[in-house]
């Protein structure tokens, strides 16, 4: 029995052309943070979750868990709740000042949404929302054929996981909220797009930094060549985006945390470019093998002087100088290099381009970068 | 396998649309083989789409992108890249990241190699501040074709006879929002959080020009035509690509559409089981590509349009835009 209790409060995004924007998020703990997204959380199949629902905010608070069957509220399935006849929330909801108590037993593994359905057209928007993962039943992370997305058997084997989670901010609907105004939302119109709740270059930062503490979570994605990387990407805003990834294809294994199998028949399918709808969740793996180039096996083209190149047109770079992985070159004097030890960086990022700026300032918003490490840690890429 | 040398210019120009308006592009511009001290000469010439870029699985390409400079923005010393869209494996070094990799000042010249090994349809553009430079027009088709048509001497989509085709079609999709085109021109931003096209375009051009021959002289700067001919029976591949910043839904009333792969991968599962699909509607995202074989049907002429059916305008008021024509006739 895995019990979890999540406060619903405001607090101020950060973003990196210096905005600050009020929102609503979920907590874990009564004197925490509100974050976004909510506190990840991370189940076994079979294993029977509560979800406390603590609301501190001014209006009904309720949590939709999508793709989750018997939610129940206080032992009765959960049921939508009418105002004067008119409907307020989807599922049952706490008043402000009280609590709800949420118990459902997820029956297959997968990765899922977790979201207000209360108010949802402006509480989802303004930041109530979060990611489930479901782990098989039988899951080991320390046995290979175990570490696995839906079982052993399924071909969904994975050395690292991430967990990456689309959103979109208008400012104008955080600033009326704030100021409890009425807001249209047929006039929704996003100038921030998010990846884990921050915008790039954010998305690149490290979990749990100090400057931004409603924002704990980075979308830096980690590996090194050959690894199977789990990308688990949640559509939570209210717009549909393509997400692609540098450097490779994804195999698509799973769609709403259903293995795309039938039988003994895999349905599994490779994109450069995976259209998150709306609600929507992928489980994909991302295996760069790379080109066999090595100072020793050089590549068929000659380096120009840097000197003479754009090298950190953007005021930085991800790039070590180098063609070769594990090796740093002479990056041009004035040039800031974030490169650690001559790791590769693809760009992973929404190709609705206008969605990679912060307010139509590029670089920015709906991208962050997968890195292939020489070597890398196996506490990196670990969701828990 | 053979050996690709190509040089493309990145430079400006302009392109026209059907109501009378023109509009300033980004682009590229072949100079493969033009001897050095006439590249200037392309300097304004870009091309909406890029030059296409066709090769065959296996072959070693070197492609050398020389930065022209922007004669009408002479103020404006952009660095540009080419980035293969969906290039399986690649090194930063020639995945045209400027945040990851290198770009290419004016007057400079980036030599590019790569050697594809899966057949499909791929996407060419630039990474530089990308949400502008694709939207000005710095993007185009790449094809590689599989090893089985050398092979057996007949026409595939991939290394499989379930693929084969008589002719091919290319639908590339992108979409034209005026307002940045026109500010970029006379030296002023845009907030792209404020993009709203007016101008949805097929190959780079808007319905009526999209049914003109290729190289029609009325429009020196969209070569390429987006009109699909086939005698009756005859199997068609159209390869649809999306480089816009929006979704789109193709159809072709009384052409059944069989995908057969998806973003340069055949339609086959992890263990290779058969797993293409049947649609009327081909609905595609931004930086996707689909493969679609059709058997063209009677003789006729099949409207191959949006159905988001606003798409099917000229800046909001005449019928044109992402519309074109299957002209299906019989074998004389």
């Amino acid at each position: 029995m895995l019990v979890i209790d999540l406060w619903a409060k405001d607090g101020y995004l950060s973003t990196p052309d210096g905005n600050s924007i009020y929102f609503w998020g979920f907590s874990k703990s009564e004197t925490g943070p509100a974050q976004l997204p909510g506190p990840h959380i991370v189940a076994r199949g079979g294993e029977t979750i509560t979800v406390n629902l603590h609301n501190t905010l001014t209006e009904p608070v309720s949590i939709s868990f999508s793709g989750q069957s018997g939610v129940t509220a206080g032992g009765q399935p959960v049921q939508p709740q009418y105002t004067d006849g008119e409907l307020l929330s989807f599922v049952n909801h706490a008043e402000p000042g009280s609590m709800v108590a949420y118990t459902f037993t997820p029956s297959f593994p997968g990765t899922f949404i977790y979201e207000s359905g209360t108010n949802p057209h402006k509480q989802v928007p303004m930041g109530l929302y979060g990611g489930l993962v479901v782990r098989p039943t039988d899951y080991n992370p320390d046995a290979r054929e175990f570490k696995t997305a839906y079982g052993a058997g399924t071909d969904t084997e994975f050395d690292r996981e991430y967990l990456l989670i689309t959103g979109e901010i208008d400012p104008d609907m955080h600033r009326v909220a704030e100021e409890g105004k009425p807001y249209l939302v047929s006039k929704y119109l996003p100038r921030y797009w998010t990846l884990n709740g921050r915008c790039a270059p954010d998305t690149m930062l490290m979990d749990g930094l100090d400057h931004l503490p409603h924002q704990p979570y980075g979308s830096m994605v980690m590996g090194q060549p050959g690894e199977k990387i789990l990308m688990r990407y949640i559509g939570a805003g209210i717009e549909n985006h393509p997400l692609h990834p540098h450097g490779t294809h994804t195999r698509v294994v799973a769609v709403d945390g259903r293995l795309l199998r039938n039988e003994n028949v895999d349905l599994s399918f490779k994109r450069f470019t995976v259209l998150v709808g709306a609600g929507q969740t992928y489980d994909q793996i991302y295996q760069w093998d790379g080109l066999g180039y090595t100072p020793q096996n050089p590549i068929p083209t000659i380096l120009p002087n840097l000197r003479n190149m754009g090298v950190g047109d953007a005021g930085w770079t991800m790039w070590s100088g180098s063609p070769y992985l594990g090796v740093k070159g002479d990056i041009p004097v004035g040039v800031v290099s974030y490169n650690e030890f001559g790791e590769y960086y693809f760009m992973l990022h929404s190709h609705e381009e206008l969605q990679i700026t912060n307010w139509g300032e590029f670089p920015g918003g709906m991208m962050t970068m997968v890195a292939i490490y020489p070597s890398l840690s196996p506490v990196i890429g670990v969701l828990e | 396998m053979a050996m690709i040398i190509k040089r493309f210019g990145a430079t400006d120009g302009w392109v026209n649309m059907p109501d009378g308006t023109d509009h300033y592009i980004f682009g590229f511009v072949d100079i493969s083989g033009v001897p050095e001290n006439q590249i200037f000469q392309y300097r304004g010439k870009a091309t909406l789409l890029a030059p296409l870029l066709e090769v065959y699985e296996g072959d070693e390409v070197y492609l050398t992108l020389t930065n022209l400079g922007f004669p009408n923005r002479a103020d404006l010393d952009d660095t540009h890249t080419i980035h293969w869209h969906g290039f399986p494996n690649q090194i930063p070094l020639w995945d045209g990241v400027p945040e990851a990799s290198i770009s290419v000042p004016v007057g400079r010249d980036f030599t590019y190699y790569y050697q594809p090994l899966d057949p499909g349809t791929y996407i060419q553009h630039c990474h530089f501040e990308p949400v502008e430079h694709i939207q000005m027009g710095m993007v185009g088709p790449v094809t590689v074709r599989p090893k089985l048509e050398k092979e057996l001497g007949l026409k595939f989509a991939y290394n499989d006879e379930n693929t084969a085709y008589d002719r091919e079609g290319l639908i590339f999709l992108t979409e034209l929002d005026p307002r940045p085109h026109h500010l970029v021109a006379n030296v002023q931003e845009f907030d792209w959080t404020e993009y709203s096209p007016e101008y949805w375009l097929i190959n780079g051009r808007s319905y009526p020009d999209t049914v003109k021959p290729a190289n029609d002289q009325s429009m020196p700067q969209q070569p390429f035509s987006a009109l699909v001919e086939a005698y009756q029976g005859e199997k068609v591949l159209l390869r649809f690509v999306n480089i816009g910043f929006q979704q789109h839904c193709l159809q072709i009333p009384g052409i059944p559409l069989k995908v057969v792969g998806l973003d340069a991968q055949q339609l086959r599962g992890y263990n290779g089981e058969d797993i293409s699909y049947w649609r009327d509607v081909i609905y595609i995202a931004a930086g996707q590509t689909m493969d679609v074989i059709f058997t063209a049907p009677r003789a006729g002429i099949y409207p191959l349009y949006n159905r988001n059916l606003n798409k099917n305008t000229i800046a909001g008021t005449e019928f044109g835009g992402m519309v074109t024509e299957i002209r299906v006739t019989l074998k004389p």
